[in-house]
């Protein structure tokens, strides 16, 4: 317990002190700097907090306080099973560090080697579990797919050093915004490097293995918070170029919409719970990445309106996804830890054992479908508006892409719908499918429940007081921008004022209906539920989360890959049967799978060189000392 | 200040009128005298008066969905312009407000539906859930197209299109009218894709959400489904009608579109018999292609020669 007490300490003090700093800057505008000299490695290193860094430590420290907080609770019965949580604590503090440095620094080395501290220590906190096989596999899966990241990024970040001859991201902005050919390679390195880490299709392999293997709330945050560093750096490194080229604008734009209806479309073929949220957080990197899109495409096409409101969705929904996001792996962690399952087909009715618990997740869900008067709404909303400006801009293609962009994110939006009702009325409502289910009997405690509750009043803060949110994003906005946000700034502004009264009015109204429902409702007579003439249905006729998601996806068949687990019942008395249904990723089975096999076969072809005989690695080293010499000489 | 009164009636008595003529329309066909147009509004009036049955399975979830579902619809006709042209708050990018809220509402009659613990409620919620992500995006389709080509994105550039844009306006009226047509009947649950009449419960979508609703809260329901009907039908008549109409021209045309869709969904509910469920698809996928017509029109009269 002491070394949990003792993480705690640390990352409450290290996520209020960077929260002063970060507010100060958000409210004044100023932008902080500090140089470290670090002689004779790298020579002096800016940290640098603006507006855009500022908006950023605020997403980290509050995420990160609200889920190390709940840890107490989830933590709790691997202490008493005896387990070690100093090396867990170690690494919770340093991936929170590491954020905070990864946003505020500005050069480029250190840079790197902040983003190497953080994700190890992801990674160390993925493998919590480490005696569970799955575990270590995803856990493994994930660290070979952040050294693909970084290498792009270190590519991308060598490019523009050897042009601008130090490591400074100032000096690497005066290069890039003279040379446009660079500066679209570098974009493209960059946003291969820090979009996987985000997790845009098609390398967004590790993130549905990874965040279900994590305890739950190291998912939250690095769900919530860590892959939004992925964006950060893009957004950087478009704040470093200025104005993006419209083919890049188009690419970000187009990956972001395949992204969000990939995700949703997984996320409802799941029945496992923190998996089918994982996939959530591909589909909303999706609507973040339709903002930043369609913002890029405002810029390249110089529309300050169009980039204005796209850069503020896609930021806002940063904020908003990080939000609802944790608060629903929390409740997950919660549900989990009730009912040490993560199988969402053999829950069912913990509404009525663990409330708290329900409507929070019932808020979460909401939010994340975008639906009024949560917050998701209002990022949503920004984003669509800035598309429907953005079909002004006099291009045949532009206002292609964005008609189909704003129908794919109408596609989205329903889709979520579809996933959310099914998580939510499957594992909350209905009879309890198991005894899983059936046993818990009572809700989580406070030190659970209180940081969930907070974030789901958070939700519903941004969601009812758009306007204020609206202002505080004219900073980081603007850093991408330069400048015109001001001019296009009033029309949305009065929008959300306009929002906030109507969201406002409509709780009002709905909670004076129930009141009056309650006073003045007629008499309830309790009955079983209507079994159209059958009596006594059992639990296992109601419907299953497979069954609910059925119609929609039989009409998308060709998009997965469907894996039967079939027995079927044999001769007169039949013993056993049973049938599963597992639903693989498209990538994973035709692209991924592949190529790791032919790996396979291709490094085995090098087996023989690794013989064992002490003699013949001599022999290596001596013709290798030999080549070495040889090469020397030669130069 | 008249007109939105007269707005508010609309959207409040209307609804059960045009339920009361499309079941008239019906009995007509049939060859029966059928009930009085008035008959729904008398429903509505019995079921506020009697007691709930509820199933011992559900949660505060089902008691709260009926009262959110009506508030949505409510809130969501505020974004809509009627009988009087403009919308009571008419701001750029109503569409997305209008759609989203509906959402809510959608949100909350699903799970609803799933709180019941009844399969055949389940299969209801998932077949709704299921059809409306296939209508939504071909709605967005059709309504932003319309908005791109005024440059002014409130709902009041419905209007201008058919006097704005020529002969293509004209083709552009006339399928983005078909497309909204074929919303309100998968929306409003109508045949072909849905039977309101049936007691099959296998084949219904909607009316098996509801099965186990009772007294007001099958009331408010009920009433919401027809009143969002209603405002899928206001769209159709803001489109048709012109915009310089004077304002009690626009009332009175406005009252006879709704009239002649409802005899319209009337007849079609008569003429046509129900489609197998696992055909709905192809059914609502007319609904898509009608919204890419409009699209393209849009697109060739914006950027073509």
């Amino acid at each position: 317990m002491i070394s949990y007490f003792i993480g705690v300490v640390a990352i409450l003090a290290s996520g209020i002190l960077a929260l002063v700093p970060a507010l100060k800057v958000l409210f004044t505008g100023e932008t902080i700097v500090k140089t470290f000299d670090f002689n004779p490695l790298f020579g002096p290193v800016n940290f640098v907090i603006d507006p855009l860094a500022a908006f950023f430590i605020l997403v980290i420290a509050v995420m990160s306080i609200a889920s190390v907080i709940y840890a107490k609770g989830y933590l709790k019965p691997y202490l008493e099973k005896g387990k070690n949580l100093r090396a867990h604590m170690v690494f919770l503090t340093g991936l929170i560090v590491s954020m905070i440095l990864v946003v505020t620094c500005q050069n480029a080395l250190m840079f790197l080697i902040c983003w190497e501290i953080m994700s190890l220590s992801s990674f160390f906190l993925v493998i919590f579990e480490s005696e569970k096989k799955e575990v270590l596999r995803a856990g493994i899966k994930y660290l070979v797919f952040m050294h693909i990241s970084v290498l792009f990024i270190i590519m991308a970040f060598a490019l523009c050093a050897i042009k601008a001859g130090s490591f400074d991201f100032a000096s690497f902005s005066a290069v890039l915004k003279n040379n446009v050919h660079l500066a679209n390679i570098v974009f493209v390195l960059a946003f291969i490097g820090f979009g996987t880490k985000a997790g845009f299709v098609p390398l967004h392999n590790w993130l549905p293995d990874a965040h279900p293997a994590a305890p739950s709330h190291v998912s939250a945050i690095m769900s919530g918070v860590m892959i939004k560093t992925g964006i950060y750096g893009i957004l950087r490194m478009l704040s470093l170029i200025g104005t993006p080229s419209k083919l890049i604008a188009y690419g970000v734009l187009v990956i972001s919409v395949i992204s969000a209806l990939y995700g949703v479309l997984y996320a409802i073929t799941q029945h496992d719970l923190k998996r089918l949220l994982a996939y959530h957080s591909i589909e909303n990197i999706g609507i973040i990445g339709i903002g930043v899109g369609a913002g890029m495409l405002g810029l390249a096409y110089h529309n300050p309106v169009v980039a204005m409101l796209g850069f503020a969705g896609g930021i806002l929904h940063i904020l908003n996804h990080s939000i609802f996001k944790e608060l629903l792996f929390l409740s997950a962690g919660s549900v989990y830890t009730k009912t040490h399952t993560r199988n969402i087909e053999i829950l069912g009715g913990l509404i009525k054992s663990m409330p708290a618990t329900a409507i929070l997740f019932l808020i979460g869900s909401v939010a994340i479908c975008g639906l009024p008067p949560f917050n998701g709404f209002i990022s949503e909303f920004l984003v669509y508006f800035g598309m429907f400006k953005g079909l002004s801009i006099n291009s045949f293609f532009a206002f292609t892409v964005m008609i189909f962009a704003i129908a794919g994110l109408a596609l989205v939006g329903t889709m979520a719908i579809l996933c959310f009702t099914k998580a939510f009325s499957i594992i909350f409502l209905g009879m309890p499918r198991s005894e899983a289910a059936e046993n818990v009997k009572n809700d989580t405690g406070m030190s659970m429940i209180l940081p969930m509750s907070f974030l789901a009043a958070l939700t519903l803060a941004i969601g009812l007081f758009p306007q204020y949110v609206f202002k505080m994003l004219t900073k980081p906005v603007s850093v991408l921008t330069n400048s015109g946000f001001q001019a296009a700034g009033g029309e949305p502004l009065t929008i959300m004022q306009t929002i906030s009264f109507v969201g406002l009015a409509f709780v009002a109204f709905v909670c004076v209906l129930i009141l009056l429902k309650v006073l003045f409702g007629r008499k309830i007579v309790l009955h079983e539920t209507w079994g159209c003439g059958y009596d006594r249905g059992n639990n296992h006729i109601q419907y299953t989360a497979s069954s609910y998601a059925s119609p929609f996806l039989s009409m998308l068949k060709p998009l997965f890959k469907k894996v039967f687990d079939v027995e079927k019942p044999k001769k007169l008395f039949p013993k056993s049967a049973h049938f599963s249904l597992h639903i693989e990723d498209i990538e994973e089975a035709y692209v991924l799978n592949p190529l790791l096999k032919f790996d396979e076969w291709f490094l085995s072809k090098f087996e023989k060189i690794q013989n064992g005989n002490l003699q013949t690695y001599i022999k290596y080293g001596l013709l290798f000392l030999v080549l070495i010499i040889a090469g020397c000489m030669l130069v | 200040m008249l007109m939105k009164i007269l707005n508010l009636i609309i959207l409040l008595v209307v609804p059960f009128l045009m339920i009361g003529i499309i079941r008239k329309t019906k009995a007509f066909w049939g060859g029966r005298k059928g009930a009085s147009v008035f008959q729904p509004l008398y429903d509505f009036v019995k079921l506020m008066k009697k007691d709930f049955v509820i199933s011992k399975t559900t949660s505060v979830v089902f008691r709260i969905a009926p009262v959110i579902a009506i508030s949505t619809v409510l809130f969501a006709a505020l974004f809509v312009p009627m009988a009087s042209g403009s919308a009571l708050i008419n701001i750029p990018a109503g569409l997305i407000v209008f759609a989203y809220i509906l959402g809510l509402g959608k949100f909350f009659s699903l799970i609803s539906a799933m709180d019941t613990g009844s399969s055949f409620e389940g299969m209801g919620a998932s077949r709704e859930a299921c059809f409306t992500s296939i209508v939504e995006p071909a709605f967005f389709i059709v309504i932003a197209s319309i908005m791109a080509m005024s440059g002014n994105y409130t709902f009041d550039s419905l209007s201008q299109i058919l006097s704005s844009a020529g002969s293509y306006g004209v083709l552009i009226t006339i399928f983005a009218v078909l497309a909204l047509f074929l919303m309100i009947l998968i929306e409003g649950c109508r045949v072909p894709v849905d039977d309101p009449a049936t007691h099959l419960e296998l084949t219904m979508i909607h009316e098996v959400m509801i099965l186990d609703n009772s007294a007001s809260d099958l009331a408010l329901i009920s009433w919401g489904a027809a009143m969002k009907m209603l405002l899928i039908s206001s769209l159709i008549a803001n489109i048709l009608i012109p915009d310089d109409a004077s304002a009690l021209i626009s009332v009175a045309l406005y009252l006879l579109i709704i009239l002649a869709i409802s005899v319209i969904i009337g007849t079609v509910e008569s003429a046509m018999a129900r489609i197998r469920m696992s055909h709905v698809f192809k059914y609502i996928f007319i609904m898509s292609s009608f919204a890419l017509v409009v699209l393209s029109l849009v697109v060739a009269r914006m950027f073509g020669g």
